[in-house]
């Protein structure tokens, strides 16, 4: 009888921390997304009207299109670098693997906000490093342009690191077998990889795509810390969504704040089911 | 003869251009932080005349300042360490009694219970960011450490990783120990602690280390800078004197002391560091 206590009891920790810290508010943001509150006094119910202010605010699409773009262009040469890194390492022609990995790696252990400061300072504009270099004034941060492709440099650097260990994973599960058949049968290093690994490797560079565009919903750090003057958040042109949340919090508009939370959701759900989907899809093309 | 002497000059030429192209983008990938390493040894004004070369003096100026800006940096430090490291044991203590009991018991609602655990980590977690806000306001918790730790303290992905791995730690093990005599949490903290000891430590680095970079919360509810972590502060370092400029020396000495615990961790650990760290990545 007592027994079957137990497992509760192991779980019940968790269980109850979970609830009261993560559900619990959760589900409090998607009550609080039908009411305008301002933290005190009385919540008044607004129905929908907190997601349609949202959805009809410019700066939201702006925002919106931002992360969008940090993602493609980001995403893309990060793959392509990360692979091809990873397909170096892998062949035969190089000996030192141990060697290279970590150094690739290694940005990774950097954190978000000092990779970030790190390339606000090389990409400052008066006192930078890269202009001092060049012995220009370009406006690397302040030309709105620009900065976002600076933003775009520091997520591939940061990244490209965590990419390449899982392509890296990912070509030691295809199979040797396969290649030798294929020297045996005279194919070039060049087709080997254009012909057998790349399209095996298809449904990693695809899981890379997705997980990544969920990663880059939740941008906040870098761009902030690149573009905003210190103790600030980086101008609407250049801001990530999460901005919304985080300035809506500040001024104590929790309806709009949540609401702007549960629309991020919405697109990560739709990011996450069309991931579903095309790996579906492929599953059963076998 | 001569045949395969091309052939292996061809690949000698092939092994030097992919050892090239390797060693090109090491040093891509290391010339970002060599600056962060070299800039932290000059001076907040030597980095305003010689930002990209040598220090012209080598100085420890920039890290005496840290300890002593805003009347001690190194407060900030520390809350930066007992966030993370508070977070992580009990995030790694409520994940293991958890996953204890999904992967060695049945009961009623096993299933049930994980599989909507589950579900919940397709929700972005900045979603209860206005929830807990008002909710930690009401309790008079903004601006406290336990405002920043209690929110990381459940994850599911470590109760994922960790009852994975217990599910194939075999029921023998168990039955010897309760034979012996051991009570269900003796098995636990005695045979199974010991027993998944490499996901529970890899998990606690990857844990550990998004608590150290975690940057969106803490600046929301960390506004009082005797309890902002590391990372929230070093963006507002400014000039004490004149205001909105930079003190980039100092700025770069805090990168490289917020860098150092989780490169001590790196180096030692390679191998480990790199396979926990992507862990995450291949939950399916």
């Amino acid at each position: 009888m007592c027994d079957r206590v137990i497992p509760y009891l192991f779980i019940l920790p968790f269980l109850i921390s979970f609830v009261a810290l993560f559900l619990g508010p959760a589900l409090y943001a998607l009550v609080l997304s039908f009411f305008r509150y301002a933290g005190y006094g009385k919540a008044t119910w607004v129905g929908l009207n907190n997601y349609v202010v949202m959805l009809d605010y410019d700066v939201f699409w702006i925002e919106m299109r931002n992360v969008v773009f940090y993602w493609i262009a980001h995403a893309i040469p990060m793959v392509i670098l990360a692979f091809g890194l990873a397909v170096l390492v892998n062949s035969r022609l190089v000996t030192r693997k141990n060697f290279f990995k970590p150094i690739i790696f290694i940005p990774q252990v950097v954190a978000s906000v000092a990779a970030a400061l790190l390339f606000q300072n090389f990409f400052g504009t008066k006192y930078g490093i890269l202009n001092n270099l060049l012995g220009t004034q370009i406006p690397w941060l302040t030309d709105m342009d620009l900065a976002r492709w600076a933003v775009v440099i520091v997520l591939v650097w940061r990244g490209t690191g965590y990419w390449f260990v899982i392509c890296l994973a990912g070509l030691t599960t295809i199979s040797t077998e396969i290649m030798e058949a294929a020297v045996v049968d005279g194919a070039s290093a060049w087709q080997r990889l254009t012909r057998i690994t790349i399209p095996l490797m298809r449904k990693t560079f695809l899981f890379i795509f997705v997980v990544d565009a969920i990663v880059t919903l939740r941008l906040f750090a870098e761009p902030n810390v690149l573009a905003g003057k210190p103790g600030t958040l980086a101008p609407v042109e250049m801001a990530p969504v999460i901005n919304l949340v985080v300035e809506n919090v500040r001024n104590a508009q929790f309806g709009l704040a949540a609401a702007t939370g549960w629309l991020l959701f919405i697109a990560i759900a739709v990011v996450s089911w069309l991931q579903f989907r095309i790996f579906r899809v492929r599953g059963e093309e076998r | 003869m001569r045949h395969s002497r091309r052939y292996r000059d061809e690949y000698t030429a092939k092994q030097i251009a992919a050892t090239f192209g390797l060693v090109l983008a090491c040093l891509l990938f290391l010339y970002p932080m060599a600056l962060m390493a070299i800039n932290s040894f000059k001076s907040d004004a030597e980095m305003y005349m010689n930002p990209a070369g040598l220090p012209r003096a080598w100085t420890l100026e920039s890290y005496g300042k840290i300890f002593k800006y805003h009347g001690g940096l190194w407060w900030n430090y520390v809350n930066s360490v007992v966030i993370a490291a508070s977070s992580t044991v009990l995030a790694v203590f409520l994940c293991a009694l958890a996953a204890f009991a999904f992967a060695k018991y049945r009961f009623r609602g096993r299933n049930l219970i994980f599989s909507l655990l589950l579900a919940t980590m397709m929700v972005p977690p900045e979603i209860v960011i206005p929830g807990l806000y008002v909710l930690f306001a009401k309790l008079q918790w903004i601006n406290t450490l336990r405002a920043q730790i209690l929110p990381t303290i459940t994850p599911v992905l470590g109760l994922f990783l960790i009852r994975q791995y217990m599910l194939d730690i075999p029921d023998s093990l168990l039955e010897a120990a309760r034979l012996d005599g051991a009570g269900h949490f003796t098995v636990f903290w005695r045979v199974m602690v010991p027993t998944s000891a490499p996901i529970l430590g890899a998990f606690a680095i990857l844990h550990f280390m998004s608590v150290w970079n975690a940057y969106t919360w803490p600046v929301l509810v960390a506004t009082k800078a005797d309890v902002q972590p590391i990372m929230v502060i070093l963006p507002q370092l400014v000039d004490p004197v004149i205001g909105f400029l930079p003190v980039w020396g100092t700025i770069m000495a805090g990168c490289v002391l917020s860098t150092l615990p989780l490169l001590i961790v790196f180096v030692a650990f390679q191998d480990k560091f790199m396979s926990s760290v992507v862990i995450g990545a291949v939950k399916e």
